[in-house]
C-alpha cells in the first residue's frame, strides 16, 4: 500500500514537473504555434487590413472636414466557433477613433443602445432631485453617418491527410444617407493542419 | 520673506515660459531593418513611400515594399510608425504580419499610417521562428 502511494506521488510529481509553465505572451513578439480555430492574431490581421484599407481608400474622409459618426451594425458569426465579434469590431473602432476620422456612437444599436446610460441619463430631465443645468438637453444626440456590418464565414475541407479550414472576414461600411457601401473588404485566413485538430 | 516670494514667482514664471521638451534620438533610426537570417533567402528590391492627401489638408504616410525570394521562405514584417518627435504612434496591431514566398517570387506589401501626424517609419523584416 505504501509502495503504491509512493509510486503514485512520484508519478504526479514527474507529470507536474513536465507540464508547461503558465507564462505571459507578448502579442508584439508571439511566434507561438497556430491554432486551427480563430485566435487573437487572426482578428488583429483582419482589423489591420480593414482599417488600413479604409484610411488609404479615403472612404472615412469626411469632405466637410469633421469626423464621421459610425454605428456598429450586425456582424454575423457563421462559423462553428463561439466568437464574440466585438473582438474584431473593437479593434476597428479604436483605430478609427485614434485616426481622428471616425467616432462611434454607443447610443444606437440593432438590439438597443450599446450604452443605455445615454437614454437613462435623460430620464433625469424635470426631476426635482437633480440640478437641471447638468442634465442633457433635448436634441443633443448625434445620428450616425456610417454603419459597419459584416460576416465571418468558415469552410472546412479535407486536403489529403490534412484538414484545411478557411475563414473569411467580410466587412462593409455603408453610407446611411445613400444606403451605398462606400467601402468593402474581405480578409481570408486559411489554415492547414492535422486532421485530428478541431476547429470549433 | 519678500526675496523668497519674488524668487518663487521668478522660478514659476520661468517654468511657465519653458518650451516643450524636445525628444532626442540616441541613435539614427533606419527606415529598413532586415535581419541577417532573411538576407540569405530574400532581398528587398523596392521601398517606396508617399503621402496620401486628405480632404482636411492633412496627409497619411503610405509605404510599399517589394521582396524577391531566392528560395522558398517565410517572412514576418512589421511597420512601426513615428511622429515628428520620434515618438511611436500606435496602430491597430502590434504583431508581425506573416507571408510565404516561393522561389523567384516577387511580392509587394504595403501599409498605411494610422494617423496624419506620422512622419517616419521603420520596417522590420525577420524570419518567423
Amino acid at each position: 500500500m505504501l509502495i503504491r502511494a509512493i509510486a503514485i506521488s512520484a508519478s504526479l510529481a514527474v507529470i507536474a514537473g513536465c507540464a508547461a509553465p503558465t507564462r505571459y505572451i507578448d502579442p508584439a513578439a508571439d511566434d507561438g504555434p497556430v491554432a486551427m480555430t480563430m485566435d487573437y492574431r487572426d482578428f488583429e490581421k483582419a482589423a489591420s487590413d480593414a482599417v488600413e484599407d479604409m484610411l488609404a481608400s479615403g472612404a472615412v474622409n469626411n469632405p466637410d472636414g469633421g469626423r464621421y459618426i459610425m454605428v456598429v451594425s450586425r456582424i454575423t458569426n457563421d462559423t462553428m466557433q463561439r466568437i464574440d465579434t466585438d473582438q474584431l469590431t473593437k479593434k476597428i473602432r479604436v483605430s478609427l477613433l485614434q485616426s481622428g476620422k471616425v467616432v462611434t456612437t454607443t447610443a444606437v444599436g440593432l438590439n438597443g443602445a450599446e450604452d443605455e446610460m445615454t437614454m437613462k441619463a435623460r430620464e433625469l430631465r424635470d426631476s426635482a432631485e437633480f440640478d437641471q443645468s447638468g442634465v442633457q438637453r433635448k436634441g443633443t444626440l448625434q445620428a450616425p453617418d456610417l454603419s459597419l456590418s459584416g460576416k465571418i464565414l468558415q469552410r472546412n475541407h479535407k486536403v489529403g491527410k490534412e484538414q484545411q479550414v478557411e475563414y473569411y472576414i467580410q466587412l462593409s461600411l455603408t453610407d446611411l444617407a445613400s444606403g451605398l457601401a462606400v467601402w468593402e473588404g474581405e480578409t481570408p485566413i486559411i489554415k492547414r493542419g492535422s486532421d485530428s485538430s478541431v476547429s470549433w | 520673506m519678500k526675496i523668497l516670494l519674488l524668487a518663487s514667482l521668478l522660478v514659476l514664471g520661468l517654468a511657465g515660459c519653458a518650451s516643450q521638451p524636445e525628444t532626442r534620438s540616441l541613435s539614427d533610426r533606419q527606415n529598413l531593418k532586415v535581419d541577417p537570417e532573411v538576407v540569405y533567402t530574400m532581398a528587398v528590391t523596392e521601398l517606396f513611400e508617399e503621402r496620401l492627401a486628405q480632404p482636411d489638408g492633412n496627409s497619411l504616410l503610405h509605404v510599399q515594399f517589394a521582396v524577391e525570394a531566392r528560395s522558398d521562405a517565410e517572412l514576418a514584417w512589421k511597420v512601426t510608425w513615428f511622429d515628428d518627435s520620434g515618438m511611436v504612434v500606435k496602430s491597430v496591431g502590434e504583431g508581425y504580419r506573416k507571408a510565404t514566398l516561393l522561389t523567384g517570387q516577387v511580392r509587394y506589401f504595403s501599409a498605411t499610417a494610422p494617423h496624419a501626424r506620422v512622419t517616419s517609419y521603420q520596417l522590420h523584416l525577420r524570419e518567423p521562428k
